[in-house]
């Protein structure tokens, strides 16, 4: 006879069915539990594909056009390098393949609409580096003979097919392009979801009007001649080009997205802790009766190794059938809510809007659906002491083990408070550890929650005492009765409070400190004209005679040249912007860090002297008075430091220097805005009628008013924003309709106890007012602790933002906020709990009696 | 002095295309300090009967009076309050909540009454000493015996000194020398507080304790255990 496999003397069949016959006992407890992990792994899922898709697509783009090239020669300014330098580059003993191209930030016009895009000129040369983008694009890239290739995604937003004319509008004008092809993902691989127009170089040099220019070579040295290639590549360089890895642009965009990506990993793990709870909750809520079927098992002769064998498989059936929900429920959150890329990134890098999702974050969701399973499952073990009765449990009744002793009270308190000073200690001395400390800090509001539970109960419990025919002294009874499940309860409204809190506040304070950067920056003019679209006015553009007409227009008291760009220093795409002397401020004086602003004007008026972002500062070790060497497209220039201020809202940082400066060392005229003040007398848009009149047909050109700008320049700064806003508010929602749902279910399991209060004579109204006070002691606990919690963590959080990450963000009280995510929470869970209350309380006193 | 009268009292039940006829025709009268049992198989309509007495059901036909007042034909408001002031329940599941202490558990239903949780565990003190349980009135169910927690309902159904005391299977979770206890101490209320008591049982040994014996079966009363019954049961 066969004998069929076991484990631990079980076959693996047989916990199949026992798990069978579970769920057709406790569908609604099952269906529950799984309910609440799934919740937990689907925020956690969401966020991290949200927060992995961004470098993650940009990686897919930069390896697509990179291909087989290690390493690249770059130019420091968009103006490029003279397209006989890659020929030289080729011509090197190691090098395999040298493949200039040209990139180019523009607007393309369709007859739908417009879309920022990075024109990519390239030549059949990039097809030797076998890259996903030209391989496909037959024999010396035909497809693009004569005309542009669109991404998929660019052809659908612009509404332009193959064959159509589109507008392309770059320096500062507008040309016709024709289109050659529609590229789909089969073509060009990631590119075809990616903000991209590739075009021959040839072509792409005269639709950006920079003839005969390139802004990099891709290189791919022959095996094993990576450093000699490097040395003569520097040679050539002379210290007025790049050297760099093909890939830099990573490193540079992981840079300047660290902030939103670190403030979504905080967002990951309080949705981690929120489903661990959830689903703790849930299991809390079977735990009497998984303690009696622990019991009856023993009983029947099972060892401990079985029984936690059985325990073990039917928390991980549970685990993973709800993580695998969990995860398409993610799936479809990172598809619609936490879709949107931050636009202040789209100006400075080209991200793809496609979704990237690893295995890796599939399994850490998933697994940390699992693992919540598992340890909510964990409680009924221990009833397993030796010395106990293995049929004790079977004499007991009712929700016992759900009381919290002293013992564990005091010792989760003390967690909390060490956790809260090692919390503000460590935080205090390396800002950079914020991020950890706020996982942490949510921690320590989880660990007090048993003591603030408790402190409650000693408060209320003396007050309910002496009130008459009030039924605060039957919901505090209960309430002691279910510690353990309303703590639990608790502790997700004060996560849920905790994260919101602390993020909308940061989020507040950064809206605000933004606001005050972009008022004064654009405060300096009257009438803007720019190529629009981007805020951060780092587009250049061919002034020719617009000055001197703009200067002669009626009504027009001064029109300075304001200059700027990316500049890329190590790691950093940093925002360099060069005022004109005469602008009445050159420095923003709320975002003053160090130095004194007076002096500083004076100095960068004079020349030679620059403000620098403090990101930048300390990474180089600058400090007021420091002189550093500004690697710029006529070589290093040296450049005092005048003042440090913060990253004036660009996250990889900013340098300030006077317009002098920078035409000497960037070696161009071209403006990338014009500034213009009016005469006294003539409004904002009669200065934009007449400064538009002046520029004629010029549709590469935005002119606005001041206000015009800053609105445009607030919105953006808005939307980067409100990624964190909804994750922040489905957060809060989910949590409150979690903890409304388990609250319902915990007072539907009581109806037979509420039967038999309604048999000694309480009615339905006393009942349902006794489960609405306990149900609002709950979230009141949970609210509070979340609240102070959360204003601490917002402290700390712009505390972080204006330290580590040097962004604006001076901290200021939103009691609104705050008091509007307690109703949100608040008003969600009780409307919710009011409902199957009522209708508990309703329970016939008949159901108490057993025939 | 209070008494529960029960007149001709008919409860059918609906059961798929039949009827069936849980009470028919009742007549049972329990005067003041009287400790009635009733004894029924399962399904013979004992626990309607007591559901009938509270004030829980409505008869369909006859009359059911308490203290002169007739209960079959109250509201549910009335009903309630009805159970609230004089009526003390006894259940078999004792429904005590977990975390509460003993003291707790009995004082509970005052609150009801609009009493403080203070006055209310003042009242129920001398409750718990009574069912001798003054020395462990602050210990939570799950530190106390099973005839320790039927000791605690018993003082529950008391604190509030009802006037008619109606236990049902008081005595189905406990063994045999705590279930003496219970319905001696049940009994022994009953007399000294002059209140008619009606216990639902099957437990043999009720026979001998309490004051009158009935048996239940098919919705017909009668007098005296059926021996049967008293067979089985003692069995």
């Amino acid at each position: 006879m066969m004998h069929k496999p076991t484990v631990l003397g079980v076959r693996p069949s047989a916990l199949i069915d026992l798990y069978r016959w579970r769920l057709k006992d406790h569908k609604v407890q099952e269906l529950f539990a799984g309910m609440g992990i799934a919740t937990g792994v689907a925020l956690l899922f969401g966020v991290l594909v949200a927060n992995t898709s961004i470098i993650s697509s940009a990686s897919d783009l930069v390896h697509a056009v990179t291909g087989s090239a290690r390493m690249a020669l770059v130019a420091r300014s968009s103006d490029g390098i003279d397209e006989r330098l890659a020929t030289r580059v080729g011509h090197l003993p190691g090098v395999r393949v040298a493949s200039p191209v040209l990139r180019e930030d523009a607007a393309i016009v369709g007859p739908k609409g417009r879309q920022l895009i990075q024109l990519l000129g390239v030549t059949a040369s990039l097809v030797a580096l076998d890259t996903v983008a030209t391989k496909n694009l037959g024999a010396g890239t035909s497809l693009l003979t004569g005309g542009v290739g669109l991404s998929s995604s660019v052809a659908a937003t612009i509404g332009a097919d193959t064959g159509a004319s589109v507008e392309l509008l770059a320096s500062g004008d507008s040309r016709r392009a024709l289109v050659r092809a529609v590229l789909p993902e089969q073509i060009v691989g990631p590119v075809a979801g990616s903000p991209i127009v590739l075009a021959l170089l040839p072509v792409a040099q005269k639709l950006t009007g920079r003839t005969r220019r390139v802004t990099q070579v891709l290189v791919e040295p022959r095996p094993g001649q990576d450093a000699r290639v490097e040395r003569e590549l520097r040679e050539l360089a002379g210290g007025r080009l790049d050297v760099v890895p093909a890939d830099r642009e990573l490193a540079l965009l992981s840079q300047a997205s660290r902030p939103t990506s670190q403030s979504t990993t905080l967002f990951a793990a309080i949705s981690a802790m929120v489903g661990f709870l959830l689903a703790l909750n849930a299991m809390l809520l079977t735990v009497p009766e998984r303690r009696r079927f622990v019991a009856e098992l023993r009983t029947q002769g099972f060892g401990p190794s079985q029984v936690l064998l059985i325990l073990g498989s039917q928390a991980a059936i549970l685990g993973i059938v709800a993580s695998l929900v969990g995860v398409a429920a993610g799936s479809v959150l990172s598809h619609t809510l936490f879709r949107e890329i931050p636009s202040y990134l789209t100006f400075a890098f080209p991200i793809g809007s496609h979704q990237v999702v690893h295995a890796t974050t599939v399994l850490l969701a998933a697994g940390c659906g699992v693992l919540a399973a598992l340890l909510a499952a964990l409680p009924p073990t221990f009833d397993m002491n030796p010395r106990r009765p293995v049929d004790a449990v079977l004499h007991e009744q009712g929700e016992a083990g759900h009381g919290i002793g002293k013992g564990s009270i005091v010792g989760l308190g003390t967690i909390g408070l060490t956790l809260l000073a090692a919390v503000t200690i460590v935080v205090y001395a390396v800002p950079s550890l914020t991020i950890v400390g706020g996982v942490l800090l949510a921690l320590a509001a989880v660990c007090l929650i048993p003591g603030v539970f408790a402190l409650t109960g000693s408060v209320i419990g003396p007050v309910s005492e002496r009130l008459r025919g009030s039924m605060l002294a039957l919901a505090v009874v209960e309430l002691r009765a279910t510690a353990t499940r309303s703590v639990a309860l608790a502790s997700v409204a004060a996560l849920a409070v905790y994260g919101s809190v602390a993020i909308q506040g940061a989020r507040h304070d950064l809206t605000t400190g933004l606001n005050a950067a972009i008022t004064q920056y654009l405060g300096t003019a009257d009438v803007w004209v720019s190529t629009g679209e981007n805020v951060f006015t780092t587009d250049r553009f061919f002034a020719r005679d617009s000055v001197e007409k703009i200067a002669r227009t009626r009504g027009v008291a001064s029109v300075r040249v304001y200059q700027g760009g990316l500049l890329d220093v190590g790691t950093r795409r940093l925002w360099i912007r060069a005022r004109p002397a005469r602008d009445s401020a050159m420095i923003q004086s709320s975002q003053m860090i160090e130095g004194n602003l007076a002096r500083a004007t004076r100095l960068l008026r004079g020349g030679g002297w620059a403000v620098v972002s403090d990101g930048f500062a300390d990474e180089h070790d600058l400090r007021v008075g420091s002189r550093f060497a500004l690697p710029t497209p006529s070589g290093p220039t040296q450049l005092g430091v005048a003042a440090v201020t913060t990253n004036v809202g660009w996250p990889a940082g900013a340098i300030t220097l006077l317009r002098g400066d920078f035409r000497r060392a960037w070696q161009t005229d071209d403006p990338a805005a014009l500034e213009i003040n009016l005469r006294a007398g003539v409004t904002p848009e009669q200065g934009v009628r007449a400064v538009k009149a002046a520029l004629g047909s010029r549709p590469g050109l935005a002119v606005q008013t001041r206000r015009q700008r800053e609105a445009q320049f607030k919105a953006n700064a808005k939307q980067a924003l409100r990624g964190l806003g909804q994750i922040s508010t489905l957060l809060v929602l989910v949590a409150a309709l979690s903890v409304a749902f388990a609250l319902s279910a915990a007072i539907w399991q009581r109806r037979d106890r509420l039967a038999s209060l309604k048999s000694q004579g309480f009615d339905s109204r006393q009942l349902w007012r006794s489960l609405l006070l306990e149900s609002g002691i709950v979230l009141g606990i949970g609210c509070a602790d979340g609240a102070v919690f959360g204003l601490y963590g917002h402290m700390l959080a712009s505390r972080w933002l204006k330290l580590a990450t040097g962004f604006p963000a001076p901290f200021s009280l939103d009691l609104a906020q705050v008091l509007s995510t307690l109703l949100l929470v608040g008003g969600i869970a009780l409307t919710v709990v009011a409902i199957p209350g009522l209708s508990a309380a309703r329970v016939s006193p008949r159901a108490s009696f057993e025939e | 002095m209070s008494a529960l009268e029960l007149r001709d009292v008919v409860k059918h039940y609906p059961s798929g295309a039949e009827v069936v006829n849980a009470v028919d025709g009742v007549s049972l009268t329990i005067s003041a300090g009287e400790f009635v049992a009733l004894y029924g198989p399962s399904g013979s309509g004992k626990t309607t009967l007591l559901l009938l007495s509270a004030g829980l059901l409505a008869p369909d036909a006859g009359s059911i009076r308490f203290d002169g007042r007739e209960i079959s034909s109250l509201n549910a408001t009335e009903s309630a309050a009805y159970r609230l002031r004089d009526v003390g329940f006894v259940f078999q599941t004792f429904h005590l909540i977990a975390g509460a202490s003993a003291l707790d558990n009995a004082a509970i239903k005052l609150l009801g009454h609009g009493l403080s949780l203070r006055e209310a565990r003042r009242r129920a003190q001398p409750w718990l000493e009574r069912v001798g349980l003054g020395a462990r009135a602050e210990h939570t169910p799950d530190r106390l015996s099973m005839g320790e927690r039927q000791r605690v309902a018993i003082a529950r159904a008391l604190v509030n000194e009802p006037r008619l005391l109606l236990a049902d299977e008081p005595t189905g979770n406990l063994d045999s020398r705590r279930s003496r206890q219970t319905l001696e101490l049940l009994r022994d209320i009953c007399h000294e507080r002059q209140t008619p008591g009606l216990l639902v049982t099957h437990d043999p040994q009720a026979s001998q304790l309490v004051d009158r014996v009935h048996t239940l079966r098919d919705g017909r009363l009668r007098d005296g255990l059926d021996p049967d019954l008293a067979t089985t049961s003692a069995g």
